[in-house]
């Protein structure tokens, strides 16, 4: 009988056990079914767009160190750095280059991750307004990143789906470059309609972050009129959507104030927060990229001296100019005293004699790593200021030397004098001449801020700043016909035979 | 021995004779082994001719009433009968030999065991001497050399407590490991237990002994098991062992006046540091490890019972480098009634490893800065441990790293493994040959690691202010396994079958906080709170079910000829909807021609036997959930706070399935003379199927974080030959020799990749700035190495034809060859497109071989194992070489214009560290891998004691490598990468050299007491 008992509790233990569906139940992962069930997750979903912008690959380094780079503002510094960051700065970038190859798929996971919202929200049996507004951010971080793809790479393949079916979108071919404009300016449009004038956060696009987007898109493929019309708007309701200039040139950068400030329209959001593998979400490399080696006045560890300007960048500035003084550091402290940028290699042989950008390292607030890497910077993606500078060149291609582009340009520099006389008001400018002027005021207002190759390319500056008088002499690889594009990069034209490759690559 | 002494002491009850005659006298003597020197209790003792007789006591011992004359017999079941005419003698002392013929091996197959010749798969078994020939760490390493096919490497080299690695005739996949599966006790995918504590190992390896382990037998099966404990008296054992560790040799690297001069040259600028530093005499110092058992079994006719405490400690070779582990086995079984069989295995361990870091990951500060063996080859010698304000130097030349031996004696990183196992059984016979074994297991593995980086570490955790990350994962497994087994003969068929259900579910938890700026580097790791920032947590879950049916059938005709089918089928929830069950089956053939008519009184060939095998097992190679579509969380942060964000991981993947191999495996077994002479042959084709590449044809623009998604595509074939044979030279009652060799080889090809199109892997560490290391192309090995092919120092003026340069090179670079296109043209300039396959990582074969003697109460023990043809890239030469490091002593013979008769290009910064074949090296190796000498103290001494048996040794692990290899060690192993791909495995980026911890070399005494 026990034999029986015992043989009866064992089998009993079978059955109550190893009876299963065998279904699996993830707990703790996430699959796209189930997950859409409040509004709450759809900002989630367009939450992984920010998210992914504020990677490496694309804000903290691939992406942002590529544009800085290939244009005359930013030098090579440290000549043993990678050689696929050379090659931007030398125009000999091959399609295999490796920061292209990092920050392509990065912004392609920003584009899904919004098209998966976009599409969340058809899931939703919410308010259709509501939903409206939380998936125009989306609208926005699709356009906001085509806009950088297509001026990076002109056509492109563009998806605004899920994929679901990964043969089919395998096999698409490129998208010309005026309908990826197309479509981000129907994106943008969506955006301005549904955004509100304005977010608790810059962190997030309002609607003038849409509007003002727009002007640059619409400046970006010439249509001045339009640029002007949607500058103009921003910067007529410039109360209503809570937007000024900053008093102090230097708060822009510094990051215990710029939460408060109402200049930017849209900023990635760095909080000194990495996770606990240390990847690099979350983490700007901007500071140890562009710090002085074994510098120690911001008690960094020093930075790489990797992204440094050329010396007659420095040397064309003028020195009156406050913003010089926001964007330089030229002096570093070493073994406790301020040396001059003229003899920094001999604190470390990697560094360069050369005066090192100051914006990403004098008020960078916690750095979660070594040499300033992951700080609390926010990075402004646009600041009014840039609005209206927008207003000012599209209103002169419209109207050459109009009074009303010279009030803007003014406003600008107003800020930048902090005080002293210079730089001094523009006025009465001819349309060449003030084209000159704006194009210029862009490259010191917004210097290293990753707009002045998006301004090369535009205005086909090529052969000008890369010349022998250019700032960082003679580039001599420097191609018109080929490196204003960028090459998609070989492996995905290898996987997709439908995508064209960009001249001369 | 089991069997033998519970059949003596059955014996010994049934005999009871007492002898008695007249004008006889007593004979008295020992019967003891051959083999083993040890007593034979139980041996019958009986006067030829006659009905007297007696049996040997527990020591072996007899007496007996003889007239000169007699002829007295000795016979035992399993030993060689011996006859012995008396002629006054008053003592005789017998040594008795094993009869290997009739000595009947039981071989433990999955689900049961069988004799050794009814075995018709390929099937290695290591017995419990071998296993404790010297002290082991991981009983896995033991297997090491002592099994045909069957590769087994350290992890890391010899770290205190790393993980070893065992493969079962080449990796049959790409991407999903090759590790066998472990089975203990019939505890599928358990943990090795303790050295000590086996009994035996059996290693499957051809489908016909694996497939009943369906889709988690491809890679072979391990099945381990422990002791038990056997009716007679108590006994008790102690096992004490002491070793010294050293390592094998140190680089020759450049003194602090040479680096400085050295430096000079690169960079006129460069200022001599104020010390003299050998970082390596620093890092180094003598190991040591003691492992203490204690153990005492016995059995009653109803219950027997086996158990055991086992203490382990290592003191690594490098300074703060520690493992220490407590385990302790019981196993008891109850014959409850004459049908009812119970019994209960325990299992339980604790291990505790404090590590330095070492085989850099590059996930630290700027890739593989805080790897102490590449930085104590990598640091400035004219350095101090401290500089002139008092803290932790960092290295002078190249990225900013901490010197190696603070990061040794600051860091903490410390690992707990805690492992319980229970396995109850009840084995029922419900009929006359019909057995019913129900088994049902529990396990559970809880690791905690804990790891601290003091903001003294500048580089590493200054700038944050401390780091510290407790992580913990806990691993539980439940199982229940039920089968039948019907044994019948009909005529001259034996028949046996076997058909049962299984069901297992694993479930794997971790979590992991940290935080960042202590105010305090007192704290350690246990104090997450006193950190400034919170690093993000993590958590995660996972479970993967298994229910399973399996049979087998053995069909024996006559003893000649054998057939074994087997069949599982499996159901797992980690396989994707469209195929969630998979069928495994087997079946093989042996012709045991020794037992024809023709060869059975061939004195000859007392074994033959002719073995073929087919079958189909799998890897089950999907993590649970691979096949769902999912989102993945990042870090969102808006506004300065962290929110939820989640972008596209994967699509859904409906149709994932297992990886198969489809096995044939031709062998043969020969005994000559009495089976001194034993050797088995294997041949044996592996095809393995619908291996889970990653498809990397997939467009990234489709945008899902894992760029590549998993697919059954690949296929990969192993072919090879094994030869096992075994000889016992020399048996004589004084002193025998005997000889196990074993050699294998294993070819292995790439056979299909996605498109036909190659792929590339990085295995180098994250800060080399070379890209694709490995390579897997159709029709190579998998991963061979890839690179550029060195052509010595460019002299200058024109090039060598078929040679040359990188752009920009002068006089004193380095020549590779130039590849020319398809056109035929070279283009004159080294770029990508002059890579090549440079080396493969796998030896053409490996052996070992182990020679046995013993002399009286002496034995002694030596094992070399070796293996051949296989290349190692010098990861470290190619750091010592690139300028932004200290360098090894072969610079000071570069190339200068004065010095041009060199193969060592000029002094320069050769900071991309690129693979070329001048630093791809033959890593043929042959080693003394033990040699042991033993001495059994007399019985007559002990016995006085009250001592059974008492035996003491001295023994060398390591002692002698003869290699050509310029590095430290050829049996090396970089796994750890941070490189761009992140693409390393076991499988595919082996060979690879580069601050692993230093192999040992240790010396070793030891002492086993038997009572």
């Amino acid at each position: 009988m026990k034999t029986i008992k015992i043989l009866f509790l064992l089998s009993t233990i079978v059955s109550t056990i190893g009876c299963s569906d065998l279904e699996e139940n993830p707990v703790g992962i996430l699959a796209p079914e189930s997950f859409f069930s409040s509004l709450d997750d759809l900002q989630v979903a367009v939450n992984g767009t920010y998210g992914r912008v504020g990677h490496e690959d694309i804000w903290g380094r691939k992406f942002t160190l590529t544009i800085m780079v290939r244009g005359d503002m930013v030098d090579i510094g440290d000549p043993t750095t990678a050689q696929r960051r050379i090659d931007h700065n030398d125009f000999t970038v091959l399609s295999d280059n490796g920061m292209i190859d990092d920050f392509w798929p990065a912004m392609y996971q920003t584009i899904a991750a919004a098209n998966q919202a976009i599409a969340g929200a058809e899931l939703l049996d919410a308010d259709e307004a509501e939903e409206n507004e939380i998936i125009a951010q989306a609208y926005f971080m699709r356009a906001f990143t085509y806009f950088h793809m297509v001026r990076l790479f002109g056509d492109i393949p563009y998806l605004d789906t899920p994929v679901t079916d990964i043969q089919t979108a395998s096999s698409i071919g490129s998208t010309p470059t005026t309908e990826v404009y197309e479509n981000i300016i129907a994106d943008l449009e969506f955006a301005e309609t549904w955004l509100p004038n304005t977010q608790t956060t810059r962190t997030l696009p309002a609607k003038a972050t849409a509007t003002s987007y727009l002007s640059l898109v619409y400046l970006t493929i010439g249509n001045y009129q339009m640029a002007y019309n949607k500058a103009k708007e921003v910067i007529d309701n410039e109360g209503t959507y809570q937007l000024g200039l900053e008093s102090n040139f230097q708060d822009l950068f510094d990051s215990s104030k710029q939460d408060a400030s109402q200049e930017p329209l849209f900023a990635i959001d760095f909080q000194a927060i990495r996770n606990i593998n240390q990847s690099d979400d979350g983490t700007d490399y901007a500071p140890p990229l562009t710090g002085i080696r074994s510098d120690e006045q911001y008690d960094l560890g020093g930075g790489w001296s990797v992204a440094v300007p050329s010396l007659e960048v420095f040397d064309t500035w003028d020195d009156r100019d406050y913003r010089k003084t926001v964007s330089f550091d030229a002096t570093g402290i070493f073994n406790g005293i301020v040396e001059p940028y003229t003899v920094f290699t001999d604190f470390n042989t990697r560094a360069v004699n050369r005066p090192h950008i100051a914006k990403y390292t004098r008020f960078i607030g916690a750095t979660a790593n070594g040499n300033g890497r992951a700080s609390e910077t926010n990075y402004a993606t646009m600041r009014y200021a840039e609005v209206l500078l927008i207003a000012a060149e599209a209103l002169n291609e419209i109207n050459g030397g109009s009074e009303e582009a010279h009030q803007y340009v003014n406003r600008v520099r107003a800020r930048a004098r902090n005080g002293s006389d210079f730089p001094a008001d523009a006025s009465g400018l001819s349309q060449d001449d003030f084209r000159t002027m704006v194009l210029e005021e862009r490259r010191l207002e917004l210097a290293f801020e990753f707009k002045r190759w998006y301004d090369i390319a535009r205005r086909k500056m090529g052969t000008e700043v890369f010349g022998s008088t250019g700032f960082e002499g003679q580039k001599a690889n420097f191609d018109v016909g080929r490196d204003y594009l960028l090459p998609i990069p070989n492996e995905e034209v290898l996987r997709n035979p439908n995508l064209s490759q960009n001249d001369g690559y | 021995m089991n069997h033998k002494i519970t059949i003596a002491l059955l014996l010994s009850l049934l005999y009871h004779f007492i002898s008695y005659g007249q004008e006889s006298y007593e004979l008295t003597g020992t019967v003891t082994s051959i083999e083993t020197n040890t007593p034979i209790p139980g041996v019958s003792v009986l006067i030829i001719g006659t009905s007297s007789g007696s049996v040997t006591d527990f020591d072996g011992k007899y007496t007996i009433n003889v007239n000169s004359g007699d002829v007295v017999q000795f016979s035992y079941i399993g030993l060689i009968t011996k006859n012995i005419t008396i002629s006054g003698q008053t003592t005789l002392n017998v040594s008795m030999e094993e009869d290997s013929e009739a000595l009947e091996e039981i071989v433990v197959v999955g689900y049961g065991s069988q004799r050794k010749s009814d075995v018709t798969g390929s099937v290695s078994s290591v017995k419990s001497d071998e296993l404790t020939a010297f002290p082991v760490l991981n009983a896995a390493q033991a297997l090491q050399g002592r099994a045909a096919g069957v590769v087994v490497q350290s992890n890391n080299g010899g770290e205190p407590g790393s993980a070893v690695n065992i493969q079962v005739r080449g990796n049959t996949s790409i991407n999903a490991n090759s590790d066998p599966l472990i089975v203990v006790d019939g505890f599928v995918g358990a943990v090795f237990p303790q050295a000590n504590d086996i009994e035996s190992i059996e290693v499957l390896k051809d489908a016909s002994a694996s497939a009943i382990y369906g889709s988690r037998g491809s890679n072979g099966v391990v099945l381990v098991t422990t002791k038990k404990g056997r009716k007679g008296k108590l006994s008790i054992d102690i096992n004490s062992n002491y070793s010294v560790q050293n390592i094998t040799n140190e680089l020759d690297l450049l003194n602090a006046d040479q680096f400085a001069a050295y430096q000079q040259e690169l960079n006129p600028a460069y200022v001599q540091g104020p010390a003299n530093t050998d970082w390596q005499d620093l890092l180094y110092r003598s190991g040591s490890t003691s492992d203490h058992q204690f153990s005492f079994s016995g059995g009653s006719d109803n219950i027997n019972f086996y158990a055991s405490a086992n203490y382990f400690k290592q003191e690594g070779v490098i300074i703060n480098s520690e493992f220490e582990r407590v385990t302790f086995l019981s196993n008891i079984d109850a014959q409850m009634t004459d049908k009812l069989k119970l019994g209960i295995n325990l299992f339980g361990s604790r291990g505790a490893q404090d590590g330095v870091p070492t085989q850099s990951t590059g996930q630290t500060a700027n890739g593989g800065g805080d790897d102490v063996v590449s930085l104590a080859f990598r640091f400035a010698p004219d350095l101090g441990i401290l500089n002139e304000n008092g803290v932790n130097t960092i290295n002078s030349v190249g990225d900013d790293v901490d010197n190696p031996f603070a990061i040794a004696t600051e860091g903490i990183n410390e690992t707990k493994t805690d492992n319980y196992r229970a396995n109850l059984y009840a084995d029922y016979e419900i009929l006359n040959g019909l057995n019913f074994k129900t088994t049902f297991g529990f396990s559970t593995r809880n690791q905690t690691n804990g790891l601290f980086r003091p903001s003294t570490l500048r580089i590493t955790a200054g700038d944050v202010g401390g780091r510290a990350i407790i992580s913990n994962v806990r691993n539980t497994s439940v199982i229940s396994e039920n089968y039948l087994t019907y044994n019948k003969e009909f005529g001259k068929f034996d028949l046996t079958l076997l058909a049962g259900y299984s069901y297992q579910k694993n479930t794997t938890e971790t979590s992991s906080a940290g935080a960042e700026g202590f105010v305090s580097n007192t704290f350690s790791f246990f104090n997450l709170s006193g950190g400034t920032t919170a690093l993000t947590p993590t958590s995660s879950f996972s479970e993967i079910e298994i229910q399973s049916q399996f049979g087998r059938l053995n069909l024996d005709y006559d003893d000649r000829y054998l057939l074994t089918a087997t069949v599982r089928r499996d159901a797992s929830s980690n396989f994707a909807v469209n195929n969630q069950s998979a069928i495994f089956p087997s079946a093989a053939i042996g012709w045991k021609i020794s037992n024809e008519s023709f060869l059975k009184d061939n004195s000859t060939i007392s074994n033959l036997k002719l073995r073929a095998s087919y079958g189909v097992t799998g890897n089950q190679a999907i993590s649970a959930y691979q096949s769902l579509a999912r989102f993945q969380t990042v870090l969102g942060i808006i506004n300065g706070n962290v929110v939820g964000a989640v972008v596209p991981d994967q699509a859904a993947n409906p149709d994932l399935q297992w990886e198969s191999s489809y096995q044939t495996n031709i062998g043969f077994d020969l005994g000559l003379i009495n089976n001194r002479i034993s050797l088995s042959l294997d041949y044996y084709n592996i095809d393995t199927e619908d291996l889970l590449l990653a498809d990397a044809s997939q467009p990234e623009y489709l945008g899902f974080l894992t760029t590549a998604s998993i697919r059954n595509i690949g296929e990969i074939n192993n072919k090879g030959f094994e030869i096992s044979l075994n000889t016992r030279n020399i048996v004589k009652d004084n002193f025998t020799w005997t000889t196990d060799f074993n050699w294998s080889t294993n070819t292995n090809t790439v056979e299909t990749l996605i498109g036909g199109i190659d792929v590339f892997l990085d295995a180098s560490p994250g800060y080399f700035n070379t890209e694709n290391t490995h390579l897997l192309r159709e029709g190579e090995a998998a991963g061979v190495f890839w690179g550029y092919e060195y052509r010595g120092v460019y002299q200058g003026g024109d090039l060598p034809e078929g040679t040359a340069t990188f752009a920009g090179a002068q006089a004193g670079d380095q020549l590779f060859t130039d590849i020319p296109d398809e056109n035929g043209t070279a283009d004159g300039v080294i770029n990508t497109d002059d890579q090549k396959i440079i080396g493969d990582p796998t030896p053409d074969f490996t052996f070992g071989i182990t020679n046995n003697f013993t002399y009286k109460n002496i034995d002694l023990n030596i094992f070399f194992q070796g293996a051949v043809g296989g290349d190692v890239a010098n990861l470290t030469a190619i750091q010592l070489d690139a300028g932004d490091s200290n360098a090894s002593t072969d610079i000071l013979n570069a190339w200068t214009p004065t010095n041009t008769n060199t193969d060592v290009p000029r002094v320069a910064l050769r900071t991309e560290k690129i693979l070329t074949s001048r630093f791809v090296e033959d890593g043929t190796y042959v080693r003394l891998k033990n040699i042991a000498l033993g001495y059994t103290i007399p019985n007559t001494v002990t016995e006085k004691m009250g001592i059974d048996k008492v035996r003491v040794s001295v023994s060398g692990q390591n002692l002698l490598t003869f290699t050509d290899y310029s590095g430290l060690d050829p049996e090396a192993s970089f796994f750890g990468s941070g490189g761009s791909g992140g693409s390393t495995n076991a499988n595919t980026t082996r060979g690879f050299d580069f601050g692993n911890y230093p192999t040992v070399r240790s010396v070793n005494f030891g002492i086993n007491v038997t009572f």
